[in-house]
């Protein structure tokens, strides 16, 4: 509390002031669920506005849920706040990461440093209604590739397509999302079963830009890398399935385990090939261009499939209509 | 001064178009490309398509405005939007309310100008 609202809130009793911050907080708690921070300098006006109008009253209980009612719920209030600031672009950064520390931009890049929710991954990665391609980075420095955007802008979708992505999407076509790094997991395990007893005891483990092995390891360390990159990628799915998170957070899961299934199998792979035919290079760029293309056609087909899903929820509907 | 002058449209902007979008849809159901394409027509609005669709996704879920799939005359069906009862109230009412702002803002700046 900085000194003003001290002194502003100095005529009240405790019990008065406590109500007043509640309402608040609880405000403050609105605006960040509707990620619209950039709404806490009106919303600290208002309080400060509401400190007067007590000054000029008993500042009992009953004054206080007398004005604070004149508000209206807080919840609503947040709302109507959120949807005048910055309701035309809820997710651009400037309005989205508000004036926390942790998130903005440094030398020109945006960074973002708070632990990001599953939901917040999966609104970077797939977010059609949002025209830039490159966003700011879910956590870390730098950006992400907005796969919506791209399909966009190559005309494979439309970004109202769906009103929410992949929410009407038949649950058995979700799962295909899940058994593609699943499946990428089983050739990883093939891949070991047939080649791991073969290898030399020394095999490439890190590639130079131009294809070159420039690090050797053991055969059993060059397995463990990829290994807890495939166990992280599908804890991270079997995670967003079992705990029925929306479709969206679950296709983004399933996007990001394939593209952890993908690099561990690529990296194998390039050692095996390596290790098999020294010349030979590119495995690795081959195999991540080759799922990155895969994990993209997933999810513009599935967008289409919602689409298709909502088209005939809607058209049967009027046609119904049409006939009574 | 280019810069500034930005800023200040798109404070002003930000305030109005959702405004500007009710009144579209006030005036008959339009599909996503064709709002945007009649908003950009305005381009002292300023209002591109990566504004008009998180807009029109937040309007539908405030429950202002409506959407559904449409056999279109030409080619294949689109997502024609349109007002709900609740968002021909509130539009009535932005509206009586954007009334009283520009008359008060005409009447300030007239006598600004002529001062």
């Amino acid at each position: 509390m900085n000194p003003q609202e001290r002194k502003a809130a100095g005529g009240l009793t405790p019990e008065s002031a406590e109500l007043v911050e509640t309402y608040f907080a609880r405000v403050h708690g609105a605006l960040l669920v509707a990620a619209a921070d950039e709404c806490e300098e009106t919303v600290d006006d208002l309080r400060a506005h509401v400190y007067e109008e007590l000054a000029g009253t008993a500042g009992t209980a009953a004054d206080v849920t007398r004005v604070l009612a004149e508000l209206g719920p807080p919840e609503a209030l947040a709302a109507q706040c959120a949807d005048v600031v910055s309701g035309p672009a809820p997710l651009t950064p400037e309005s989205r990461d508000g004036r926390s520390p942790l998130a903005g931009t440094l030398l020109g890049m945006p960074y973002e440093l708070r632990v990001p929710t599953a939901e917040r991954i999966a609104m970077r990665w797939w977010d059609p209604m949002n025209p830039n391609i490159l966003v700011p980075r879910v956590f870390g420095l730098g950006w992400d590739l907005n796969l919506g955007a791209v399909a966009v802008k190559l005309g494979l979708i439309k970004p109202d397509d769906e009103d929410t992505p992949f929410e009407s999407v038949p649950d058995r076509w979700l799962a295909v999302s899940a058994v593609l790094p699943v499946l990428m997991t089983l050739a990883l395990v093939t891949l070991v079963a047939l080649f791991q007893s073969a290898l030399p005891a020394q095999v490439a483990v890190h590639w130079g830009v131009s294809g070159a092995p420039d690090r050797f390891d053991s055969k059993g360390s060059a397995l463990v890398l990829p290994v807890v990159m495939t166990l992280i990628g599908l804890a991270i799915l079997g995670s967003a399935w079992l705990r029925r998170r929306p479709p969206l957070s679950r296709v983004a899961a399933g996007a990001l385990a394939m593209m952890l299934c993908s690099i561990s199998t690529a990296a194998y792979a390039q050692a095996v090939a390596t290790a098999y035919r020294a010349s030979e290079s590119g495995v690795l760029l081959a195999v991540m261009g080759g799922s990155l293309v895969l994990t993209f056609a997933m999810l513009v087909t599935l967008a289409r499939i919602g689409r298709a899903a909502e088209m005939r929820r809607d058209l049967d509907r009027t046609s119904k209509k049409g006939s009574v | 001064m280019g810069n500034d002058t930005d800023s200040r449209l798109s404070q002003f902007r930000k305030g109005v178009v959702v405004l500007a979008i009710l009144a579209l849809l006030h005036a008959g159901e339009a599909y996503g490309g064709e709002i945007v394409e009649r908003l950009a027509s305005h381009p002292g609005l300023a209002i591109s398509a990566g504004t008009v669709y998180p807009l029109l996704s937040r309007l539908k879920k405030s429950g202002l405005i409506d959407s559904a799939w449409r056999e279109s005359p030409v080619g294949p069906p689109r997502k024609y939007y349109r007002l709900s009862a609740e968002g021909g109230v509130e539009f009535a009412a932005m509206a009586r309310a954007w009334d009283g702002v520009t008359d008060a803002m005409d009447d300030l700046l007239g006598n600004g100008a002529s001062r």
